[in-house]
């Protein structure tokens, strides 16, 4: 290469390749980059999925809101309270399958929606159980961030085996809460929740009740995403 | 082949490198900066020297410059370029408080690495657009150093010893482009005497022209998405 003088503008080499190369290149730099961002980074990063390939893959699985552990033995509010809702009462049937289901039968999560300071009392049961030990359940609930970069603040009130439980829980903060029951027993059983309080139910398919579960009917119709009604 | 393989690792290492990298003042660096009041310049040239040596959409960009550089003059000459773009901006940019989107420059930069991907694959000579490679060069560079500067501003940066932190973090920067760009520039130049740089050099752009599609891309869903919260 021979010396420039400085006044001159310096062109430095460039590659020559045909228009349709380039043009394939450019296109298909366009068309792969939009599907790099909108199949895998949006899912994994974003909680977005247009295409449903994050899904698929797994990709979205990725994606995680940050949590947030909070205390949940210690509060301190009002012992009296008012609230703007009205009381509900439900009894929610909930058919898993044996072990032999996997998770899409035999453990589900079950939430409802519950404003901060609001007191839901709950009393449920395992029929068709018979050792205490097949049985699991996980008392939590759990703020619910849509994006990217929100916390999401969690608290967990019980883990552990047991055929039963009945309480009260006051909402610690807007959210959702509930249990996820998972039976690792060899046979089906059907978990009859009652709750009575300030609360609402979450409906079918969203996060809280993604099992699809109807509330106020037999256990027979209370899972149309799962036809092995027990009993 | 050996030399071909070579080439492919360092561009799969370039394209592979985790992505919270591109934004790196995160974690405990962010908290001390944000505690920081008074000068502290050696914490803060350090801090912009990783920001440079781990923003890869920073060093793609680079790798795109000093892709047909063979003189080391010339080398020089547009680092410098790039250089007084990126640090007028980032001065500026924190002193006034231009208050841009952090998404919407970074998108800019990812678009930067394709522009100089495409320019060395001759694109802009077949559509018969010719701009001057230095004016692109130092224009970008003003864009680089928006990005940067956006970065800084978001953390809440103490007025109290604002200007010298500044000034240290910009010399960070240099060093730390400085310490990229010897590691590109060792790279390259073995690169360019094998054999395979002939055959690669054209996939190599197009790699780069996708990594700055995906970049920017990548940038342009989180303005929609998550928008400015940081």
């Amino acid at each position: 290469m021979t010396d420039q003088p400085s006044t001159q503008p310096i062109a430095p080499v460039q590659l020559k390749v045909s228009g349709k190369t380039l043009a394939l290149i450019t296109g298909g730099g366009l068309i792969a980059g939009t599907l790099i961002v909108v199949g895998a980074i949006m899912p994994a990063e974003y909680n977005v999925d247009p295409l449903g390939l994050g899904k698929l893959s797994g990709i979205a699985r990725l994606w995680a809101p940050d949590e947030k552990k909070i205390d949940t033995n210690t509060g301190s509010g009002p012992l009296a309270r008012q609230y703007d809702v009205p009381l509900r009462s439900d009894i929610i049937e909930i058919p898993l399958t044996d072990f032999m289901g996997g998770a899409k039968g035999s453990e589900l999560e079950y939430k409802v929606h519950m404003k901060e300071g609001a007191t839901l009392i709950y009393d449920w049961q395992v029929i068709g159980a018979e050792k205490p030990n097949d049985f699991h359940y996980d008392f939590h609930g759990h703020t619910t961030p849509g994006v990217k970069g929100e916390q999401m603040t969690v608290a967990t009130y019980k883990q552990a085996y047991g055929l039963s439980q009945q309480g009260a829980l006051t909402a610690p903060f807007d959210g959702i809460q509930g249990w996820q029951f998972s039976n690792s027993g060899d046979k089906p059983v059907v978990v009859r929740v009652k709750l009575t309080g300030f609360y609402e139910l979450v409906p079918a398919g969203e996060e809280g009740n993604l099992a699809g579960i109807v509330a106020n009917v037999p256990a027979a119709q209370a899972r149309p995403a799962v036809p092995t009604s027990p009993q | 082949m050996r030399q071909h393989h070579f080439a492919l690792a360092v561009l799969a290492f370039l394209l592979i490198a985790p992505p919270a990298l591109a934004h790196a003042i995160g974690g405990t660096d962010a908290a001390f900066v944000a505690a920081t009041r008074g000068a502290d310049p050696f914490p803060f040239l350090y801090l912009g020297a990783k920001h440079m040596v781990t923003g890869y959409d920073h060093l793609l960009f680079l790798v795109g410059v000093i892709f047909f550089l063979y003189r080391l003059k010339d080398v020089l000459l547009y680092v410098t370029l790039f250089s007084l773009g990126h640090s007028t901006t980032l001065l500026l940019g924190v002193i006034f408080d231009l208050g841009v989107s952090s998404h919407l420059v970074d998108m800019v930069i990812g678009l930067s690495v394709s522009y100089k991907a495409f320019e060395n694959l001759g694109g802009f000579r077949t559509i018969g657009f010719e701009l001057d490679n230095r004016v692109a060069v130092g224009g970008f560079g003003l864009v680089h150093g928006l990005g940067l500067a956006t970065k800084l501003q978001a953390l809440g940066l103490n007025p109290d010893g604002l200007i010298p932190n500044l000034v240290s973090f910009n010399i960070g920067v240099e060093i730390g482009q400085l310490i990229a760009l010897s590691l590109i520039l060792v790279v390259m130049t073995f690169w360019r005497t094998t054999k395979s740089f002939g055959r690669l050099a054209v996939a190599a752009n197009a790699l780069l022209f996708l990594a700055g599609i995906v970049l920017a891309g990548e940038q342009l869903a989180g303005y929609f998405l998550v928008g400015d919260a940081r």
